[in-house]
């Protein structure tokens, strides 16, 4: 008798490896040539990138049991930064420039910039460096970050519409990767990454389609990641070819759920982050470290 | 191919401003521009007219038939306003639109039996905008069986696929080329029409037309009937009327995916070529789709 093989779908064509940071704790990111967890049909070379979040600032209404953690170091970001590395194993980082953010302190480009070169020297994980969210400023912030880290191979975020263009050559010059974000649309996400690459290297690209947590629409950045890993892959559109990068931990953690109970908490942001993974996301950032544990148990 | 020319209409600040002042001077221009450009009907859209409906539409009519011959297609969505327009008609007038929506077919379908006049009947329905192919036919179906009870043949129903914007919804556009394929095996005889500006809708200036003289060709080649038009498009208006046919049967090839040296084409045809690949849903839209 024929032995029955089940027909395996072969995909000719490959996410983008991204690496992020620069010597022997470098990472990897994407280069799969198959859906999610696709082992049957494809390859999946690097497991997801889980990145523990600080803040350069000392936060602001966090909740009690997200704050518990990092009581001891809040007050200075190197030591938030050593304790996320050394304590609870984080592999990546990302800084939010929030004294920067010209709604709060309003810190000057400079400022930040040095404090970034600070914690970037202090260890020797791969930095995601995340700016204000408000797109003139940040073309400020990331270009004199970009300048002030030359070749530390950054991923700076997020780059929008408005602001790609500069922060963007910044980033070219001085050996950083980026983080192209269009806000929860496939169409937007492919214009301006086809803008990015006129000049920008491809493979040093991450799409961010802007991700929100349980709670606030999760379905749809679910959708959306789907979406853009099928026009990558199925349709081999070569602008969909970044690997995917989420972003929800303030979500989760301003939810009722999560502000009342510790472990409700630490479950919303493990089960967000499982869910983006299932869909296609390459990268997370995440705040609570029991959550990063979680998610590294699942997948990793 | 029946063009029907867009361009009086009340979302134009200028328009609603003179019919609310009476000013006949821009309609008319308006009018005789579009058919001195070749349109075979005019859309005369004049929104809901809430003030006068019947005085406005008298006046509004016969100011655009004093200096066009051509067909009218009404467009309002007050039966008031509808009726008054299809009085004043001195030919067989095009009532746009009638929908599957339970109001809309109680209102708007027998007053096209009511006149004889020509029925543009959407697929919309109580149920909203149908999603793909199969739901348009279904939709479309039952409201058609309805008009044919009232006694409007299919001959008598401009069937609305509904074009939606590309860059909201490419696979919306995918659907209609589908469901157009299908009409005629679902109406025998029944016509179509479309507001072929809407699939542009967010798309650069500069490469609107691009996308919808583009799109006509292919759902002409398809057996559209007819399609609302900017009566001032004037490379839509060439491409549309056989003026430039090498264009044309480029286009033809592109939907075939026929095997082409795409870089050995020169700026315009390779424009068409790639224009035709979003349209198809070949590859993904994004607003500068021509310059991957």
């Amino acid at each position: 008798m024929m032995k029955y093989e089940p027909p395996l779908e072969k995909i000719s064509v490959n996410i983008r490896e991204t690496v992020v940071g620069h010597g022997e704790k470098a990472l990897k990111i994407g280069g799969e040539n198959t859906l999610p967890f696709h082992f049957f049909e494809g390859s999946l070379p690097n497991p997801p990138g889980l990145a523990l979040e600080i803040l350069d600032t000392e936060p602001e209404n966090w909740a009690p049991s997200v704050l518990e953690p990092f009581e001891d170091v809040v007050s200075d970001p190197v030591k938030w930064a050593k304790k996320c590395v050394e304590v609870f194993g984080a592999e990546m980082l990302c800084l939010r420039l929030l004294s920067a953010d010209p709604m709060g302190k309003n810190g000057s480009a400079e400022e930040a910039a040095e404090i970034t070169k600070i914690v970037a020297d202090a260890v020797d994980v791969p930095l995601i460096v995340w700016g204000t969210d408000m797109e003139e400023k940040d073309a400020q912030v990331l270009t004199q970050v970009a300048r002030a880290c030359s070749g530390k191979n950054l991923l700076l975020a997020p780059l929008v519409k408005g602001n790609y263009e500069e922060i963007a050559k910044a980033a070219m010059e001085h050996g950083h990767a980026i983080v192209a974000q269009a806000s929860m649309d496939a169409n937007l996400t492919k214009e301006l990454n086809i803008a990015l690459c006129k000049f920008f290297p491809p493979e040093k690209i991450v799409i961010d389609p802007t991700a929100s947590a349980l709670g606030y629409g999760l379905e749809y950045t679910f959708s959306i990641i789907e979406e853009i890993k099928q026009f990558g892959l199925a349709d081999k559109d070569k602008m969909m070819q970044m690997p995917i990068l989420c972003d929800f931990g303030g979500d989760c953690w301003r939810t009722k759920e999560a502000k009342e109970n510790r472990e409700q908490g630490i479950l919303w942001e493990a089960i967000t982050g499982i869910t983006f993974i299932l869909a296609g996301a390459n990268l997370l950032i995440l705040r609570h470290p029991e959550a990063l544990k979680l998610i590294k148990e699942m997948v990793v | 191919m029946i063009l029907i020319g867009e361009d009086l209409n009340v979302m134009s600040g200028e328009i609603s401003r003179v019919i609310k002042e009476r000013e006949p001077g821009p309609i008319q221009q308006c009018v005789a521009a579009q058919t001195k450009n070749g349109m075979d009907y005019l859309d005369v859209n004049v929104g809901p007219v809430k003030k006068d409906p019947e005085g406005t539409m008298e006046w509004l009519i016969n100011t655009v038939q004093e200096v066009t011959d051509l067909p009218l297609c009404l467009d309002t969505t007050n039966p008031l306003a509808m009726e008054a327009g299809l009085k004043f008609c001195k030919s067989k007038a095009l009532l746009n639109s009638a929908s599957g929506a339970t109001e809309s077919m109680e209102t708007m379908l027998p007053l096209a039996a009511k006149y004889s006049a020509d029925v543009v009947l959407s697929v919309i329905n109580d149920a909203g905008l149908p999603s793909d192919a199969d739901e348009r036919a279904a939709s479309i179906m039952e409201s058609a069986a309805v008009a044919n009870e009232l006694g409007i043949a299919n001959e008598n129903i401009w069937v609305d696929p509904v074009l939606l914007p590309i860059g909201v919804d490419q696979r919306q556009v995918t659907s209609y080329l589908e469901f157009i394929q299908m009409l005629q095996d679902l109406l025998p005889g029944a016509k179509s029409t479309c507001g072929l500006s809407n699939l542009s809708y967010g798309a650069p200036k500069e490469l609107k037309s691009l996308l919808n003289r583009t799109f006509l060709v292919m759902i002409g080649r398809y057996g559209q009937h007819s399609a609302i038009v900017s009566g001032f498009d004037r490379e839509l208006i060439r491409l549309i009327r056989g003026e430039v046919p090498e264009m044309v049967e480029l286009i033809y090839r592109a939907m075939d995916e026929e095997n082409m040296d795409i870089s050995a084409l020169p700026q315009k045809e390779l424009e068409y070529v790639k224009t035709v690949q979003v349209l198809m849903g070949k590859s993904l839209y994004s607003h500068s789709w021509l310059e991957v």
